[in-house]
C-alpha cells in the first residue's frame, strides 16, 4: 500500500504547484513552495520503505535478529533517509530566505499582491 | 478582482472573501498536466521490495566495522557522502548570510531586536501624500511601544542602560512584566512579555529535557542524521524560552556578536574536520580520529566530530534567520505619521538617537 504515499506526494505537490502558479499573495507563494518541498520528504521517505523492513539501525534488532541479517537484508534505505535530512535543511534555508525577500517587498511597495510589485517604484 | 485599494480600511474584510487569484485557467492546466505525469511516474515506481542500492548496502556493511556506528544512516551523512553533507552545510551558511543581509537594517547592528527606523527620505520623495489608514496608525502604535520596551532593555549593559531605563520607565509602565494578574478572556492584545505561569512552568520542565536529550542523543552518536535534528532541537529550546519569557530573557544571550561567532566557529570545525582527512591520510574527509568501540562519544572517528561541528552549524544558523526574521523592522518604507496627533512621544523617542539618525541620512545619499 506504499503506493498511496507516492500518490499523496503526488497530490502534495500538485497543490503547492497550483497554489504558486495562481495565488497572488506572497506569503501564500512561499507556503505553497514548502507544500512542494514537503511532499519530496514524503516522496523519499516512502521510496525507502521496504516490506516487513526494520529501521536501519544496528542495536538490537526487533524479532530475534541479529545486526548480521539487517547488514544482509531488509532495512529501510538509509541513503534516501539521508536525502530526506538534506532536503529538509535545504529546505527550510529556502524557506527563510523566501520569507526575508517577501519581509522587505511588503515593506517597500506596502502590499504583498504580486500583481502589484511589477511597477517599478524607488 | 476586489477593490484593493492601499488607503481605503473597507477593504480588509473583503479580501478575506475573494482572494485575488490569477491565472486560474492556466495554471489548472498546467497542474493537471504535472499531476498526470508525475502519477505515472509515481506508480511506476518500485514499491517496497525492490532489492537495497549498492550504496545503502555497502554502508550498511562498512557501518559497523570500518566506523564503529550503529547508525547506517550518521555513516551515510557523514562518512561515504560526507561531501554532499559538506556541501549543504554550506548552502544552508549561505542562506543564513542571505538572510542576514537582506533583513539588515541601515544602522549600527548591536541586537537582533529593537532595530531603528531608516528610509524617510525615500518615503517623502516616492509618495509624500499617503495618509496613513487605521490599521497603519494601530500598527505603528504597537511597533512604537515594543521599540520603546526595547531601547530600555536590549542596549548593552555596560552603557547607559540605567538612565534611560528610567527615562522610559513612564512608558514601560502599562506593560506588565507577567499576565499573571490579568483577567482571563479578557479583549484587547495581550501586553505582558511573558506568558502566564502555566506556560512558564511547562517551559522551565522541558527546555533542560529537551536540551540535554538533543545533545546528548548527538553526542553519542544516537540520533540518525546527528547534528541536523539536534541543531533543531537547540532553536527549539531557544524559541520555547523566547515565546515563554519574552524577549528580554533571550536577548541577553541571542545577540549578533555572540551567535555569528559560534556559528563561524562551527564551519571553521567542520572545515578543519574534513581537510585534516586530506592533510592526514591522503584524500578529503577520511577518517582521521581513532576508532573507540561502538556506541560510546567517539565510536565514529570524524563522524562524531562533523556531527557535533554540525549541530552547532544548524542550531545557530536556524536561530539566526529565525531570528533576524523576527526582528525585521520597516527599513524603507515611511516609518512615522508625522500629521498624526499621538506621536508626541514617538518624536521624544527618536531624538534620543541621533547618531543612528544621521547614520541613517548618510546610508541614503548614496542610493
Amino acid at each position: 500500500m506504499i503506493v498511496a504515499n507516492y500518490l499523496v506526494a503526488g497530490f502534495v505537490f500538485c497543490a503547492g504547484l497550483y497554489t504558486v502558479l495562481t495565488r497572488r499573495n506572497l506569503i501564500k507563494i512561499v507556503m505553497g513552495l514548502s507544500l512542494m518541498e514537503g511532499s519530496t520528504y514524503l516522496l523519499f521517505i516512502s521510496m525507502a520503505y521496504r516490506e516487513g523492513s526494520t529501521a536501519p539501525v544496528l542495536v538490537s534488532p526487533p524479532g530475534g535478529r541479529n545486526a548480521h541479517d539487517l547488514v544482509r537484508g531488509n532495512v529501510a534505505d538509509p541513503v534516501l533517509q539521508n536525502f530526506c535530512l538534506t532536503a529538509i535543511v535545504i529546505g527550510v534555508a529556502v524557506t527563510a530566505v523566501f520569507l526575508t525577500i517577501v519581509v522587505r517587498i511588503a515593506q517597500h511597495y506596502r502590499t504583498l499582491d504580486a500583481d502589484k510589485i511589477r511597477e517599478l517604484r524607488g | 478582482m476586489t477593490a484593493t485599494d492601499e488607503r481605503g480600511q473597507r477593504v480588509q474584510g473583503e479580501a478575506i472573501e475573494t482572494e485575488p487569484k490569477h491565472r486560474v485557467v492556466v495554471g489548472l492546466l498546467l497542474t493537471a498536466g504535472v499531476a498526470v505525469a508525475l502519477g505515472a511516474a509515481l506508480l511506476g515506481l518500485p514499491r517496497g521490495r525492490q532489492q537495497l542500492s549498492e550504496v545503502a548496502r555497502y554502508a550498511m556493511q562498512s557501518s559497523l566495522p570500518s566506523w564503529h556506528l550503529t547508525e547506517p544512516v550518521n555513516e551515510v551523512v557523514y562518512g561515504s557522502r560526507g561531501f554532499d553533507t559538506f556541501g549543504e552545510t554550506f548552502l544552508l551558511l549561505a542562506a543564513v548570510v542571505s538572510v542576514v543581509l537582506l533583513s539588515r537594517p541601515r544602522e549600527p547592528r548591536s541586537g537582533y531586536f529593537g532595530e531603528d527606523i531608516a528610509g524617510r527620505r525615500e518615503q517623502a520623495e516616492i509618495d509624500p501624500a499617503e495618509a496613513p489608514d487605521s490599521g497603519e496608525r494601530e500598527a505603528r502604535r504597537a511597533e512604537s511601544a515594543e521599540s520603546d520596551e526595547e531601547s530600555e532593555s536590549s542596549d548593552d549593559p555596560d552603557s547607559d542602560a540605567d538612565t534611560s531605563a528610567a527615562q522610559k520607565k513612564v512608558a514601560v509602565e502599562h506593560r506588565p512584566k507577567t499576565p499573571d494578574n490579568e483577567l482571563v478572556g479578557g479583549r484587547g492584545p495581550e501586553q505582558a512579555e511573558a506568558m502566564s505561569i502555566i506556560i512558564r512552568g511547562a517551559v522551565r520542565t522541558a527546555t533542560p529535557i529537551l536540551a540535554v536529550t538533543g545533545c546528548y542523543l548527538v553526542a553519542w552518536g544516537y540520533s540518525p542524521g546527528g547534528g541536523f535534528p539536534g541543531g533543531a532541537v537547540i532553536l527549539g529550546v531557544v524559541l520555547l524560552v523566547y515565546a515563554g519569557f519574552g524577549r528580554k530573557r533571550v536577548a541577553r544571550v541571542v545577540q549578533p556578536k555572540l551567535i555569528e561567532t559560534i556559528e563561524m566557529a562551527g564551519a571553521a570545525l567542520i572545515i578543519l574536520t574534513e581537510a585534516f582527512g586530506l592533510f592526514l591520510k591522503g584524500s578529503f574527509s577520511a577518517n582521521w580520529l581513532p576508532l573507540t568501540p561502538p556506541q560510546t562519544i567517539r565510536s565514529g572517528g570524524i563522524v562524531q566530530l562533523f556531527s557535533g561541528g554540525e549541530l552547532v552549524e544548524v542550531g545557530t544558523g536556524l536561530i539566526i534567520a529565525v531570528f533576524a526574521l523576527l526582528a525585521m523592522s520597516h527599513d524603507w518604507a515611511r516609518d512615522k505619521s508625522e500629521d498624526e496627533p499621538d506621536n508626541a512621544e514617538e518624536s521624544d523617542a527618536n531624538e534620543n538617537e541621533p547618531a543612528a539618525q544621521t547614520a541613517n541620512a548618510a546610508g541614503g545619499e548614496d542610493q
